[in-house]
């Protein structure tokens, strides 16, 4: 039996599927949208592209690159590449494996949704009765129901980091069924994983088509989209634009954690990774812009309505409080009417007039949420007043599924592919050693189920796979151009695809990526130093909103441990293979005196 | 005749007097016909008036049970374009102010049928400072998600059984197999050391010849 052999893809569409699947995930979602809106609209469309074409497209290339060379996974890639460097892909397996811990929480939420939507009336359009069945529960009031059903149903979160609580067990169930998934689906390696990114890549796509259309049909649509649009050209002036475009770049395409490596080393050998490298980054751009037109007529729907329902209010308001006839006020005179009442009836006015709400679009618009915010609490606010609503939840939350699902694919490989490359994994079959990594991920993903465990997950995800990254990627790149050499590896290139990469390619890799890659490192280690404590986001049970909050001293200790624990991989293994060199080394002279004795 | 009349009028500034907006016996009542019944809306006159004060008396005579309210004992007053009113009940022997929580309970009551006279829910008829009792969630035994969630697990669950089986029977048969290959060689072996030597050589013979 030939248990040597690696196993290959099918054929290059596989490969090519898997690194869309995987680059193309929930951040084009919920990050891309909100940066754009954040950073004037359109206008951010310049940097973004930009960036993609100095830092991301050379270094998904390199990094595809190595792959497919080396053939081994991160670790032995890098070791090969050079010795003391094999603490590069180390970093890259630790940080997939914190990615790992947290990511599949999103999948668990997504289930708990799609399985909560199969109901008659949505269970986040309406707040739920209080005991006394007088009206809806208090903290229900003060938030919206998408909020309470967000924070109190699918969380039950605690005030603080500090509060813990017991495991949510609808929560336990479907962080449980998420990984069940991810194991069916990479049970035989890429075997199965390659059978299953016809779909997990595919059918995204399908469900945004839909709700492109559904999205610019719906009534107030077309006000979100200008609003993304028209471009705000003086916030291109603000450096944080380019810091927020090629952050969003680096992050967005998957790099440093060793799953395009992974994916890679699965490669015929003279698969053209030039071209798809092209391919899955204009693709993966592409799709961002694509998700942000959908998320922004959504937007433009919910601001719509609420603005609406609003000026809704306030008409009730005047008819109430001035007794007028039901049909005088109209929602499109409501403006004229409040002038009007303020100059005949001053003093009955100014009663009112604290409860008089401003109606406003634009501050509707404004609302920029990003993150899980968007993902649960916006998207189905809107679902919510959508015709047939159980339909687009259905659709909404099954896409969200295949897009984490998809990147789940990548991370889990990022972990599996290098350790199997050790003897130790290689004893067990696929199946088994699988198997034994995802049930130690759950176990270990159950602590963010708890009633803390949203405040985890945030600290995970801040801060467990950003500083780290950019460490990596720098070092990688910084490796393959100056200690490895571009020469050397423009040969290999060449012997794998048949030309040497063009000028651009090597200005990149040489110059210009590093460059960026320090200047983002800078300004991270700025931002962090600047910002003063870290903080959080807490939902705070009686006023029915989030406050920030310090994370406490264990809090900013385990934020340390997270950035420490995946960078210092690196220098750790480099001492370590040095000092096993040393001894090696006085060995091998003490074995070279004992034969000149000997002979 | 003179004596009617005064009675009459008596009677009538005696109800205008028993019936004050902010009376603390009385409550305002809310209607939004035209938010409710759209074009289908009819309009508010005195004879829906009279209507709401007979279905007002109704609720209070379902409420107390031997008393008989008469529509005299339901008083209404300052009527607004809004359509909205205070009303005020009084015994029907005595003409004493009804209390409000008694006026609050025979409302609650008989609130849906008061609600289905006019056509109008909760929301549309509304009495300032009497909440509408909401009807009871309806709990299904085992929550629907619940079912879904052991329909997904059971396939996933299948699926991977099934993917597990067949990979073992593979491996047994590919096992099976190169154990068969290795017997026929060494079988093959055999054979051509002893006397098929001639066969094999002739084999070589034409892959040369091929060349």
């Amino acid at each position: 039996m030939e248990k040597g052999a690696r196993p290959n893809w099918d054929n290059p569409m596989q490969f090519l599927l898997a690194c869309i699947s995987y680059a193309v995930g929930l951040g084009n979602v919920w990050r891309f949208p909100y940066l754009c809106q954040m950073h004037g609209g359109g206008g951010f469309l310049i940097p973004y592209l930009l960036m993609l074409f100095l830092e991301g497209m050379p270094l998904f290339y390199l990094e595809l690159a190595i792959g497919q060379r080396m053939r081994l996974g991160s670790i032995g890639a890098w070791t090969a590449i050079s010795p003391y460097l094999g603490g590069v892909g180390l970093a890259g397996v630790v940080t997939s494996l914190y990615l790992c811990l947290y990511y599949n929480i999103i999948n668990a939420w997504s289930f708990w949704y799609l399985f909560h939507s199969f109901q008659s009336a949505l269970p986040w359009a309406d707040c739920p009765i209080n005991s006394n069945r007088t009206g809806p529960v208090e903290e229900c009031e003060m938030a919206t129901p998408t909020q309470y059903f967000f924070y109190r149903e699918t969380l039950d979160i605690s005030s603080s980091i500090e509060e813990n609580g017991d495991i949510h067990t609808g929560q336990a169930l479907c962080l449980l069924l998420a990984w069940v998934i991810t194991y069916l689906f990479i049970i035989r390696g890429i075997k199965s994983t390659g059978k299953v990114v016809y779909f997990t890549a595919t059918f995204p796509y399908v469900v945004l088509f839909i709700y492109l259309i559904r999205g610019i049909t719906l009534h107030g649509a077309i006000n979100g989209v200008k609003y993304m649009f028209t471009p705000k050209m003086e916030q291109l002036a603000n450096p944080t634009t380019w810091i927020n475009a090629a952050t969003q770049i680096f992050f967005s395409l998957g790099l440093g954690f060793g799953s395009l490596i992974a994916f890679a080393s699965y490669n015929q050998y003279n698969n053209n990774i030039e071209f798809q490298a092209i391919i899955v980054s204009l693709i993966n751009s592409g799709t961002s812009i694509f998700a942000s037109f959908v998320t922004f007529a959504i937007y433009g729907f919910k601001a719509t309505i609420n603005y609406e329902n609003c000026l809704e209010r306030t008409r009730l308001l005047l008819l109430n409080a001035f007794n007028l006839a039901e049909d005088s006020v109209t929602i499109d005179s409501v403006f004229e009417w409040i002038e009007k009442l303020n100059t005949t009836y001053p003093q009955q006015f100014d009663i009112i007039a604290n409860k008089l709400e401003n109606c406003d679009l634009e501050s509707e618009l404004n609302t920029a949420v990003e993150g899980t915010g968007l993902a649960f609490i916006v998207y189905s606010e809107a679902i919510k007043y959508m015709p047939l609503p159980q339909l687009w939840s259905v659709l909404y939350f099954i896409m969200l599924l295949l897009l984490g699902l998809g990147s789940m694919l990548g991370n889990i490989t990022a972990i599996i592919t290098p350790l199997q490359d050790f003897k130790v994994a290689s004893r067990m079959s696929n199946e088994l050693f699988s198997g034994l990594v995802c049930l130690f991920c759950l176990l270990l993903g159950l602590g963010f189920t708890t009633s803390s465990g949203n405040y985890w997950f945030t600290m995970f995800n801040d801060y467990g796979a950003t500083l780290s990254l950019l460490v990596v990627v720098l070092i990688e790149v910084i490796t393959v151009s100056y200690i490895y050499g571009i020469k050397r590896f423009e040969k290999d290139i060449e012997d794998m695809l048949g030309h040497r990469p063009n000028w651009y390619w090597k200005i990149m890799w040489a110059g210009t990526s590093p460059l960026l890659l320090i200047v983002l490192l800078i300004s991270y280690i700025i931002n962090y130093i600047q910002g003063g404590a870290p903080t959080y986001q807490a939902w705070n049970i009686e006023l029915g909103r989030s406050v920030v909050m310090e994370y406490p001293i264990f809090g900013q200790v385990f934020i340390g441990l997270l950035l420490v624990s995946s960078i210092s991989c690196i220098p750790i293994t480099a001492l370590y293979v040095y000092c096993k060199k040393r001894n090696d080394g006085n060995h091998h002279k003490r074995q070279y005196s004992i034969s000149t004795v000997c002979v | 005749m003179l004596e009617k009349v005064s009675f009459l009028l008596l009677s009538f500034t005696l109800a205008e007097q028993l019936c004050k907006p902010g009376d603390p016996d009385g409550y305002k009542v809310r209607l939004s016909i035209k938010t409710a019944l759209g074009e289908n809306a009819y309009v508010w006159n005195d004879n829906e008036m009279f209507l709401f004060r007979a279905t007002l008396a109704f609720a209070m005579t379902k409420q107390f049970d031997g008393q008989q309210f008469e529509v005299s004992d339901i008083i209404v007053c300052n009527q607004t374009a809004r359509v909205s009113f205070w009303f005020v009940v009084t015994y029907p022997h005595n003409k004493t102010l009804v209390d409000k929580q008694v006026v609050e309970r025979a409302v609650r009551k008989s609130r849906n049928r008061i609600n289905s006279a006019f056509l109008l829910s909760d929301t549309t008829l509304e009495f300032i400072g009497i909440p509408p009792t909401l009807a009871t969630p309806v709990n299904p035994s085992t929550p629907t998600w619940l079912i879904v969630f052991g329909v997904v697990m059971g396939a996933v669950c299948a699926g991977i059984i099934v993917v597990l089986v067949v990979s073992l029977v593979q491996r047994k048969r590919k096992k099976n197999e190169t154990n068969e290959d290795t017997q026929v060689k060494t079988v093959e072996n055999g054979a051509a050391r002893d006397g098929v030597y001639y066969m094999s050589f002739s084999e070589d013979e034409s892959s040369v010849t091929q060349m």
